[in-house]
């Protein structure tokens, strides 16, 4: 890909771009926990763990340590930053498929 | 640190998209109950139930199969008990993989149904004494069958669910046609009309989400 200086490249890296496209299913403020999104995504836990910090670092993702009961669990969201990164991430990748229509693409 | 392989970009946008779409999809299958299992118990449930009542307490006072007066309508409960329990439990394990709003509103929606069913079955339960059977029955089935019904329309309107609402009102107006049909047509349409409505419904759901 030539045109990658416009790709963000926090979710341009393949990984990543997994992460936030399984979240991005979620409604704003809903929240998956940390076991079911690595089974869903099929990474090890320490591969996500690493992917969510580099993402937590850009504000893409929030993650959140609590309990249920007396089991600690960890839950994790996107946040608008994230959202809104995809959604941008999205329409790149539409307009370098097709170029011509990146005018009237305004979703 | 090290660069592994998924560090790597895809080297076309194409791809990048269907990669995108693929794992939306795979989180949807994992959050949200499989249709199949939150409708199916209760089409089955339905078609046992009310079929039945249908061939105990038949149109005109029939009797097609002479099971003991107060067996229908008690394997009808315990079907309904059951389905519930299937539904409840499916619907509760999707639950608690998330958290927030979306799962405060299943647990809501979920607690609904139990609720409602169980004050409306108590209050039938009075009658027990009160009329002749047939009657009783319908009493019953067209009761519990109209706040299905409405319960799934009140669905609809929480999740802004389209198919949700069609399947509420089909529910309610084969419900209607049933009770001016009168005493054992009811069941027979309910457990068709009703019950296979929730078997399609269950069905198609599934098919849409593969």
């Amino acid at each position: 890909m030539t045109d990658s200086t416009e790709l963000d490249p926090v979710i341009h890296a393949q990984a990543r771009l997994r992460v936030v496209s399984a979240l991005s299913v979620l409604r704003e403020d809903d929240r998956v926990t940390f076991p079911r999104l690595q089974e869903s995504l099929r990474m090890t836990a320490g591969n996500l763990s690493v992917h969510l910090r580099k993402l937590e670092d850009a504000g893409y993702v929030e993650v959140t340590k609590t309990h249920q009961g007396r089991t600690p669990a960890t839950f994790v969201r996107l946040t608008r930053r994230g959202r809104l990164a995809f959604e941008q991430y999205q329409d790149a990748l539409r307009a370098l498929l097709n170029p011509s229509s990146r005018l009237e693409e305004m979703p | 640190m090290e660069p592994n392989d998924d560090d790597e970009p895809l080297g076309n946008p194409a791809d990048s998209l269907a990669l995108i779409a693929r794992e939306r999809a795979n989180l949807v299958r994992d959050i949200v109950p499989d249709p199949r299992w939150m409708y199916w118990p209760w089409g089955i449930a339905w078609l046992f139930g009310f079929g039945l009542l249908f061939l105990r307490f038949g149109p005109g006072g029939r009797v097609f199969v002479d099971l003991p007066a107060w067996l229908p309508l008690t394997l009808l409960s315990l079907s309904f008990m059951a389905a519930g329990a299937v539904t409840g439990a499916v619907g509760a394990r999707s639950a608690l993989q998330t958290r927030g709003p979306s799962s405060r509103q299943g647990l809501m929606y979920g607690l609904t149904w139990g609720i409602s069913f169980f004050g409306m079955s108590l209050l039938f339960a009075q009658f027990g004494d009160a009329m002749p059977d047939d009657k009783l029955s319908l009493l019953w089935a067209g009761g519990l069958v109209a706040l299905a019904g409405a319960l799934h329309m009140a669905g609809a309107a929480i999740w802004n669910d389209r198919p949700l609402f069609v399947l509420g009102a089909w529910t309610s107006v084969t419900n209607v046609a049933g009770i001016v049909a009168g005493p054992g047509w009811h069941s027979l349409i309910v457990a068709i009309a009703g019950g296979g409505g929730m078997l399609l419904f269950g069905l198609l759901g599934w098919l849409r989400r593969r």
